[in-house]
């Protein structure tokens, strides 16, 4: 029977230009795994907060949704609360109360269970996802990935039968995120519980999902199955491909035979099959990152070691890094091993208590404040929210360049907006973007103070691949302008395409520097899924274009296919 | 082995007796009991820093006492004049003492009760008169210190920047400030809204809520709870036989000290030590059992 069916459904958020949903019909089969892909502003989440009253927007909407086959309203709010679970996407917000215990138990308050039932529903939801160990902790203690963890168990432990989850992963590294969607997997297969759910990191969700639905600008594009929908992508020369996980992307982009492979495991042995019988070339390694003289290096640092607290343990234990001028450079590392301390180190935020920081040859307590923010440095936080002090974007920017003339300060501020693709969003409130359009405003910013060494601390978060795509285009454009950016972050895919050098961080240091191709191809956990996918084959191909341009040399294509597969 | 291993409501119980009990007996012994008790207490859990409070709050006593009779009169035993002709009694002083330890003691008391009474105990005893307010409560307790962590991180952020609260100068730096308080402001109202459509989900709303209680009332909550009842009674026939308050104005005057009133001392006494003779009991029997089990397994 269908758990929910949607049916034409159209809406439009008041004072909005176009509809935010365009007749939509869908139904969701019981003990259904759903995945809903698209943009940033598709309508994901509107069409997903549809699916329970109490959080459908207002607006002007046409069209039903039928639960267990009867209109959504008719079932009150106590059967809604019970029945429909709905696990949004920052994990801290929607954390109520205090301690684990009682958020695990909130919703069973809400519905009024007595003692007994609740004991022991608690009890054996803190048992199935073993938090049974952090039970009685402040929710505060918890990391990212074990909030997001007790949000879903606390949804759970009302025994829902549908599970709706908004991009939960979005603010979560990738191990927590991978743990938390294996969670929502288990829970599909062993308990039967139908699961709706936007994503937009693709690796995971793929091999679960029974089927994907797309969405584009509010239409429903296409519903298949994952490998349909490849197909279709790919057929209509859909630029969504892009977000694909890297096995379908190489497949197409390769233009394989044979069904297409959706994990990494299922890539490798299509890959080999497909290379049956083919030379594959010997490759030469990359070039190492080259040692550089201290005077090319923008930032140094020497042996940095700091501490929160007197008595805290060591957060940088003897930091060694040289970043080169006007190089991209990627710091990644597990969460909570300091690369944000670290940039915080170069920022001057964190004073070290022994070792040296120096900016352009220069120790960083000799320059002025002033000095040092106007036109030397600037760090970009990993939450664009910490900037955004006014109504409009427009004053946002304008905010950054005290007393200067009128239209001077106006021309650089749209000059900037044009070139970081926010001169549409100029008349917005910052809190009303989207998570890749704030991080854009944010950066906007920044960069007014013309920064000659740029800080980014994880750019990536909560962005699609879209946005991934942009925001590496600005990058390279700064770049080209000469300045230095130091970027630290978990997303190994991202810095494996764009940066020049990677690092690793890890236990308070840098343990090891180099090109994104050595960097990866000796790593064989902590590496891309491409280079996971064809290591056996090509040890050094990192990105999905470099294993996409072996298979068609060693075809013996030439390189206007090579090119048009890249361009996938 | 901590008096909080005990119910939240004993827990309430012994500080609100405990404290009313050195608010209402202004007799010196019981007085003293109360400061000597809560001393002890405040050092064994909370260590060398509470003793040290302790230990400083004495001549604050003294300071005390001597500023009350240098401002209050009344007393008929004139111990000099000041400079300008009043009367310094002592009757004053030693109210004044009286008043000092009352002070000091209830502070201690406090500082105890903090290190036992937790804020997830003051939830689960509201949520038994009302879950509501309980939930309220408990909300507080979440978002007061998430505001403190959002401020530290907007702080870095705006450091980041160039616009922390401790760059440029003067008026930049109060500028920076508004500016914080601001982002906080906005911030704030953005996540209650979140946290009000995460509730909603889970049928806030809905009539009938109740509480889950983690605390079990269980048989070494009743012997306590007996233990109390007893030397309450007992302190409660002193204090019907005025033994616990005397009156200082215009004269000290109190009723005899008899056999019994040592019973009355004595019940104070074991009621302000139970919960530190309790936990120091526990250890003791832990300590024990270890070297027991030590023992046992070399031979």
């Amino acid at each position: 029977m269908a758990h929910f069916t949607i049916e034409n459904l159209t809406f439009a958020y008041p004072e909005a230009g176009k509809n935010a949903l365009q007749d939509v019909s869908l139904q969701i089969q019981e003990g259904e795994y759903l995945v809903l892909i698209g943009k940033s502003g598709s309508g994901k989440s509107t069409l997903l907060r549809h699916l329970k009253t109490a959080l459908t927007p207002h607006g002007v909407r046409s069209g039903r949704v039928l639960f267990s086959g009867k209109p959504l309203e008719e079932a009150g709010l106590r059967e809604q609360s019970a029945k429909i679970g709905y696990v949004m996407q920052d994990p801290d917000s929607q954390i109520v109360t205090d301690k684990v215990w009682h958020e695990l138990a909130f919703g069973l308050e809400s519905l009024g269970c007595d003692q007994r039932t609740m004991r022991l529903r608690v009890a054996e939801m803190a048992s199935y996802f073993g938090i049974q160990d952090w039970f009685h902790r402040d929710v505060a203690e918890l990391s990212g990935g074990q909030k997001q963890l007790l949000n879903l168990a606390s949804i759970m432990a009302m025994q829902p039968e549908v599970l709706i989850l908004d991009e939960p992963t979005s603010q979560l590294d990738p191990i927590a995120a991978a743990d938390f969607l294996n969670t929502v997997r288990k829970i599909n297969l062993e308990l039967g519980t139908t699961v709706i759910l936007s994503e937009h990191r693709l690796e995971e969700v793929f091999p679960a999902a029974d089927r994907v639905a797309v969405l584009e600008e509010g239409r429903l594009m296409a519903l298949d199955t994952p490998r349909g929908i490849g197909r279709r992508l790919r057929a209509e020369g859909s630029d969504m491909v892009a977000a694909l996980p890297a096995p379908m992307r190489i497949f197409y982009g390769a233009e394989g035979g044979g069904e297409c492979p959706l994990t990494v495991r299922e890539g490798r042995s299509w890959l080999s099959r497909e290379m049956e019988g083919r030379p594959v070339c010997r490759e030469t390694p990359p070039a190492p990152l080259e040692e550089i003289p201290a005077a090319d290096a923008a930032v140094v640092l020497k042996e940095v070691w700091f501490r929160y607290e007197k008595d805290a343990p060591d957060v940088l234990r003897g930091v060694n890094l040289q970043v080169p001028r006007g190089s991209l450079f990627a710091v990644v590392g597990g969460n909570g091993a300091g690369k944000s301390t670290m940039l915080k180190a170069i920022c001057h935020i964190c004073r070290p208590y022994r070792g040296k920081v120096l900016l352009e040859g220069r120790k960083v307590e000799k320059y002025r404040p002033d000095e040092l923010f106007q036109g030397m440095l600037a760090m970009l936080p990993q939450d664009p929210k910490t900037l955004f002090v006014k109504k409009t974007v427009r004053e946002e920017l304008l905010e950054m360049l005290p007393g200067r003339g009128g239209e001077e300060r106006e021309e650089r501020v749209l000059k900037i907006a044009a070139e970081l693709q926010v001169a549409d969003l100029l008349a917005q409130h910052p809190y009303d973007l989207s998570g890749g359009e704030q991080q854009r405003a944010a950066l906007a910013k920044v960069l007014l103070l013309e920064p000659k060494i740029l800080l980014l601390d994880e750019p990536t978060k909560g962005i699609d691949s879209f946005y991934k795509k942009t925001l590496a285009e600005i990058l390279a454009g700064l770049k080209r302008k000469g300045v230095t950016i130091l970027l630290v972050s978990h997303d190994i895919e991202f810095c494996a395409q764009y940066a020049d050098a990677v690092a690793m961080f890890f236990d308070g240091g840098v343990v090891t520097a180099n090109t994104p191709g050595r960097f990866f191809a000796e790593n064989s956990f902590y590496t891309t899924a491409a280079n996971r996918m064809s290591r056996h084959l090509f040890p050094y191909a990192v990105t999905a274009d470099d294993v996409i341009r072996r298979v068609c040399e060693s075809r013996g294509e030439g390189k206007e296919r090579i090119r048009r597969g890249e361009r996938q | 082995m901590r008096f909080d291993s005990y119910h939240p409501a004993i827990n309430l119980f012994f500080f609100a007796a405990v404290i009313a009990g050195t608010v209402l007996f202004n007799h010196p012994v019981f007085l003293g009991l109360s400061f000597l008790c809560s001393f002890a207490y405040a050092a064994k859990l909370r260590g060398r820093r509470a003793a040290g409070f302790g230990l400083a709050l004495a001549p604050c006593i003294l300071l005390f006492a001597l500023f009350y009779a240098g401002y209050t009169h009344f007393g008929v035993t004139v111990l000099a004049k000041n400079f300008i002709g009043n009367n310094l009694t002592l009757e004053s002083f030693v109210y004044g003492m009286v008043l000092g330890t009352m002070a000091a003691s209830v502070l201690l008391w406090l500082s105890c009760m903090n290190a036992i009474f937790t804020g997830d105990k003051v939830v689960y005893l509201f949520g038994r008169v009302s879950p509501r307010l309980s939930l309220f409560l408990s909300l507080c307790l979440r978002m007061v210190p998430r505001l403190g962590e959002r401020a530290r991180e907007t702080g870095a952020a705006q450091r980041g920047i160039g616009r922390g609260l401790n760059q440029g100068g003067l008026f930049r730096r109060i500028g920076n400030f508004f500016r914080m308080a601001s982002i906080l402001v906005t911030w704030t109202i953005e996540n209650r809204m979140e946290a009000a459509a995460s509730m909603r989900c889970r049928g806030v709303t809905l009539r009938g809520r109740s509480a889950l209680s983690i605390y079990r009332f269980d048989y070494r909550d009743r012997s306590l709870v007996i233990a109390f009842s007893g030397l309450a009674a007992v302190l409660l026939t002193g204090f019907f036989f005025d033994q616990m308050r005397i009156l200082y104005n215009p004269e000290i005057i109190f009723n005899r000290i008899t056999p019994a009133s040592y019973i009355f001392y004595l019940a104070y006494g074991i009621f302000c030590l139970l919960p530190l003779a309790l936990q120091m009991c526990g250890e003791w029997r832990w300590k024990r059992r270890a070297r027991q089990t030590a023992d046992e397994m070399g031979a």
